[in-house]
């Protein structure tokens, strides 16, 4: 079930308000060449929101959303052109085709190109969504390519690279402007979603977005399909404006001028695409009046065509230069004018299982080819203490914490999290039987709230009906940064970003908390702070704590049991005090000879 | 009416960059592409037509009271931006509109223009089904892909070659079809077809398919292809280069400067054009006179072919005698045998794309000469 919030209803009208008085000005009281500037206009915003949702939400640069308007123009032609028209302009259609082909209204149409495009962007969202970064770029701009060649090669169909008329025009701008709210309601209401703010999560860290439940390829899949959707619809409806068109005219310069939009207005948000497209069509049109030549309050200027392309160019450097987050930045207009009201902490982050948790390692080893990282480890966590585990630098630790969390398997022997062997369960999976865990290198989602840092996690765990911002809430006043949960989280000093990484993992609910050195690189009065925090998480809610940590000083201060790896191997294991006055642990540290001496 | 008044206002601010037109002006508004890969083709024609427009407002405008006056304005070889524009001329009161050297964007403007009733010439769209798309109000103003097949396929018959090779890129209607009409004729009139190859463009790697060719036996003998630059001189250099001596037939897109520089690589090349040079034609007048006016010889037959335009548009409004759109479309479409610097053109009895001669000339010396010129037989042109 999705989560309209009241900010996404805030955010729908405050876009859709704008164009719809646009439209209506433009077709009441504009000149017909200004209705249909505008009615292309709310064309390219459908297009470039479909963009916006993956693109923006995702983090990955997308080329193939021009496909998508391909496979929606033509879907819609297909069933929309003039039957009179059919034997002499596509006389070796297919006899299925041809039975459902031609004269049917552009709504039927457009339901035919959302077919289409949703079709494919199914099948190639499929092997698309496991990958990330600039490898998922490249596998976008390949569908693109494939949508031109199919298109091209399937001239029965399509007429290939010949222009596919005949089918009805009359987009006006009230046409396009249904669409062009509908895109951008999905839009603005998916990214407050638990999957668009999941999604924004994994753009941000997709580790730790994985480790705070999130399905990180469904959250992309989803995106895509949703894109694909609007965009294959934007798609339909530049057909039926143009009237005219073949595959070259849904190719690499449709794909720049929707990138040029979005990326002008700011990719992360829905006001940015539409915002980004509305500059870039008022631009080219006020630089493409001036370059006919004209005389501007008495001075003639000369023919300069071509300056609608640098003029543009030159807008786009300018801004990228100034804002590299585009004009819009990284909030909502509606965030920025109407903000939230604060939300109240409600709920209880204890851990359902927990008392009864258990976290069992049993004999794990793991090798990474020839090269022994660990062997036959085994202890267990206990619930409602702190375990230590700790070991000189090669000693095996992160692969420890790797194996436990489920993103590196054991190659011998088990970890079993409340009787689940977490090699066997999806890593994403892993955080919701009841293990949460912080980062050696802070992992925060450093361009979302702290507030929405701590929603990610709390939305993977939160039971129908509960409000899972409330519960993020309580988690940020067990670590006291209740009164900054609006900032930024990469705004909010060291030691709190720490804190705020453990409020994440604290918001899953888990029965172990899993804390790579908490405390690297803070200074004592944060180190206490942390302390502190951690004691009242151990005595509050009965978590099992088990804390990697090269400071011996807070090992020794917090823990109640410890582990000792040296070489891959378990060497000892027992209270603070056993650990201090263990002759191997001794000399695992500071060598033979000065432990002897 | 809060709308005249917002007309107003909008027709005040795009004043700025027009003057108003008087009552007996004829407007011509072009939706062409200054910028983009159709520019090379729509600014040659766009020169040449501006030299006749210029000639005929010296004159104190056609028929010495319709003088001409027009909107240029930049499509940037896009068919969305076309199409705006096309709506923009019309809104500006454009009686006729000029059209790009392509089919789709033509028939975006085309389909604004036909409803306006507003006749709409393309300066050198090739693609026969261009008026069929539109309507009864689109033109164009050059000879067909499949006359100058017929054409060409006509040639290669009566040369003797018995069988052929098309080479095709479906990437354009023009790079595709054109060969394929020629293969139709071809075959009509008794040859074989040993093949079609096909290349992408722009990307000049030809080794696949010269490859190809070259270990045909026996060796076609005579190779068509409709490739342009920058394909065409990489794919007969590739191919002279495999050692295949075929001779190579061509079509209009490579009436350029570059391939009379290609040397020994292009010797006895045989393409379509618009029209030739001959001694005492008016194309050669028409040469000395550009040469005169501005200092250079024309470099290809699209300044001549805008030049002609101008004597359709002239000669159009002459039979309507009047400005009114629905004259001139009139106009053109009943022209019959107008004499132009290229040759005779007929618009009457056609569906807008004119009976035009075509010149077909051969490559030599880095010198074009005449092969043939005129129009196939009615019956032997392919269908569209």
């Amino acid at each position: 079930m999705p989560r309209i919030g009241k900010q996404a209803v805030k955010g729908c009208l405050t876009l859709a308000l704008p164009l719809i008085a646009l439209a209506i000005i433009a077709e009441f009281f504009m000149p017909a060449s200004y209705a249909r500037l505008t009615a292309l206009y709310l064309i390219y915003v459908s297009a470039v929101v479909g963009m916006q949702i993956y693109s923006g939400n995702s983090g990955i640069i997308s080329f193939g959303h021009a496909g998508f308007m391909a496979l929606g123009a033509y879907g819609s032609a297909l069933l929309t052109i003039q039957t009179s028209l059919l034997s002499t302009s596509l006389p070796n259609l297919p006899q299925w085709l041809a039975a459902i082909a031609g004269g049917h209204s552009l709504w039927i149409g457009m339901l035919g190109a959302l077919a289409v495009a949703g079709l494919v962007a199914v099948l190639f969202g499929l092997p698309l969504s496991r990958l990330s970064g600039s490898a998922a770029s490249i596998a976008t701009l390949g569908f693109l390519v494939i949508v031109h060649v199919t298109l091209v090669a399937s001239a029965d169909i399509t007429r290939g690279s010949q222009t596919f008329f005949g089918i009805p025009r009359g987009v006006s701008a009230f046409v396009a402007l249904p669409v062009a709210l509908i895109a951008v309601a999905l839009a603005r209401i998916y990214r407050d979603t638990k999957g668009g703010l999941a999604l924004r999560a994994a753009r941000e860290d997709e580790i730790a977005a994985r480790a705070s439940g999130v399905n990180v390829t469904r959250e992309r899949f989803i995106a895509w399909v949703l894109g694909g959707l609007a965009s294959g619809a934007a798609g339909a409806l530049l057909a039926h404006f143009l009237g005219a068109f073949s595959p070259k005219d849904f190719y690499f310069n449709l794909t720049f001028l929707l990138m040029s939009m979005l990326i002008l207005g700011g990719m992360t948000t829905v006001s940015g695409a539409v915002g980004g497209t509305a500059l870039i069509v008022v631009m080219v049109d006020l630089l493409r009046g001036l370059e006919g030549g004209s005389e501007v309050l008495g001075v003639a200027l000369p023919q300069m065509f071509g300056l609608t392309d640098v003029g543009v160019g030159i807008v786009i450097l300018i801004v990228m230069y100034r804002l590299r987050d585009g004009l819009f930045g990284l909030r909502e207009v509606d965030e920025r004018l109407f903000p939230e009201a604060k939300v109240t902490a409600i709920g209880a982050i204890e851990a359902p299982s927990a008392g009864k948790a258990s976290l069992e390692v049993h004999g794990v080893g793991r090798r990474f080819a020839g090269l022994v990282a660990l062997e036959n480890v085994s202890f267990t966590v206990r619930p409602g203490l702190v375990t230590g585990l700790i070991g000189p630098n090669g000693a095996g630790k992160s692969t420890m914490i790797n194996a436990i969390s489920g993103v590196v398997p054991p190659s011998s022997g088990r970890v079993l999290l409340n009787g689940t062997d977490t090699a066997k369960i999806a890593p994403h999976k892993v955080p919701m039987r009841g293990l949460g865990r912080t980062f050696q290198n802070i992992r925060l989602f450093r361009n979302l709230s702290v507030l929405e840092n701590v929603t990610v996690a709390a939305d993977s765990v939160a039971q129908s009906g509960e409000d899972s911002r409330a519960l993020a809430m309580a988690a940020l006043n067990v670590v006291d940064l209740q009164d900054l949960a609006e900032r930024p989280a990469n705004s909010l000093p060291y030691g709190a970003q720490r804190r705020l990484e453990i409020a994440r993992a604290l918001a899953l609910r888990p029965s172990f908390l899993l804390l790579d050195e908490p405390a690297a690189g803070m200074n004592p009065a944060e180190t206490d702070a942390l302390i502190a925090v951690l004691q009242k998480i151990r005595s509050d809610f009965g978590i099992g704590l088990l804390v990697v940590e090269h400071d011996l000083k807070l090992i020794m201060r917090l823990c109640d049991h410890i582990v000792v790896l040296n070489k891959g191997e378990m060497i000892a294991e027992g209270t603070p005090e056993e650990i201090r006055n263990n002759a191997t642990v001794i000399e695992a540290y500071i060598g033979k000879r000065r432990a002897a001496a | 009416m809060k709308k005249n008044k917002l007309l107003l206002l909008s027709a005040a601010i795009s004043a700025l960059s027009t003057v108003p037109a008087m009552a007996d002006d004829l407007v011509i508004g072009f939706a062409t592409a200054q910028t983009g890969y159709l520019a090379p083709y729509d600014q040659p024609n766009l020169a040449g037509l501006q030299l006749k427009i210029d000639e005929i407002n010296a004159a104190g405008g056609i028929a010495g009271k319709f003088p001409i006056k027009t909107i240029i304005k930049d499509t940037r070889t896009d068919s969305a931006q076309t199409a705006l524009v096309a709506q923009e001329l019309v809104d500006e009161g454009a009686q006729l509109i000029i059209t790009p050297c392509d089919a789709d964007p033509s028939i975006a403007a085309g389909m604004i223009t036909q409803d306006a009733g507003i006749p709409a010439i393309s300066f050198c769209a090739t693609t026969p089904t261009l008026p069929l798309a539109v309507g009864d109000h689109m033109f164009s103003n050059y000879p067909a892909d499949n006359v100058q097949a017929t054409m060409l396929a006509n040639h290669a018959i009566e040369q003797g070659y018995k069988t052929a090779y098309i080479l095709t890129s479906p990437d354009t209607a023009y790079t595709l079809k054109l060969p394929q009409y020629f293969g139709q004729v071809f075959e009509a009139k008794g040859g074989t077809l040993l093949g079609e190859g096909t290349f992408t463009m722009g990307q000049q790697d030809f080794s696949a398919e010269v490859t190809k060719i070259a270990a045909m036996n026996p060796q076609p003998d005579v190779i068509m292809t409709a490739a342009y630059e920058p394909d065409f001189p990489a794919f007969i250099r590739q191919l002279r280069g495999a050692g295949v001596t075929a001779p190579i037939i061509g079509a209009d897109a490579i009436d350029s400067p570059t391939t009379f520089s290609l040397g020994e690589l292009a010797e006895g090349v045989v393409f379509s054009t618009a029209g030739h040079a001959t001694e005492g034609s008016a194309l050669e007048a028409f040469n000395a006179k550009w040469q005169e006016k501005t200092g250079n010889a024309p470099d290809t037959i699209y300044i001549a072919n805008g030049y002609d335009l101008g004597n359709i548009i002239e000669a159009a409004v002459t039979a309507a005698d009047s400005v009114e759109p629905a004259a001139i479309r009139d106009g053109i479409a009943n022209l019959e045998n107008l004499a132009g610097v290229t040759g005779p053109i007929t618009f009457k009895g056609t569906n807008g794309m004119p009976l035009r001669s075509v010149a077909l000339v051969r490559v030599k010396g880095g010198d074009r000469e005449l092969v043939a010129q005129g129009l196939p037989e009615a019956a032997d042109i392919p269908a569209p």
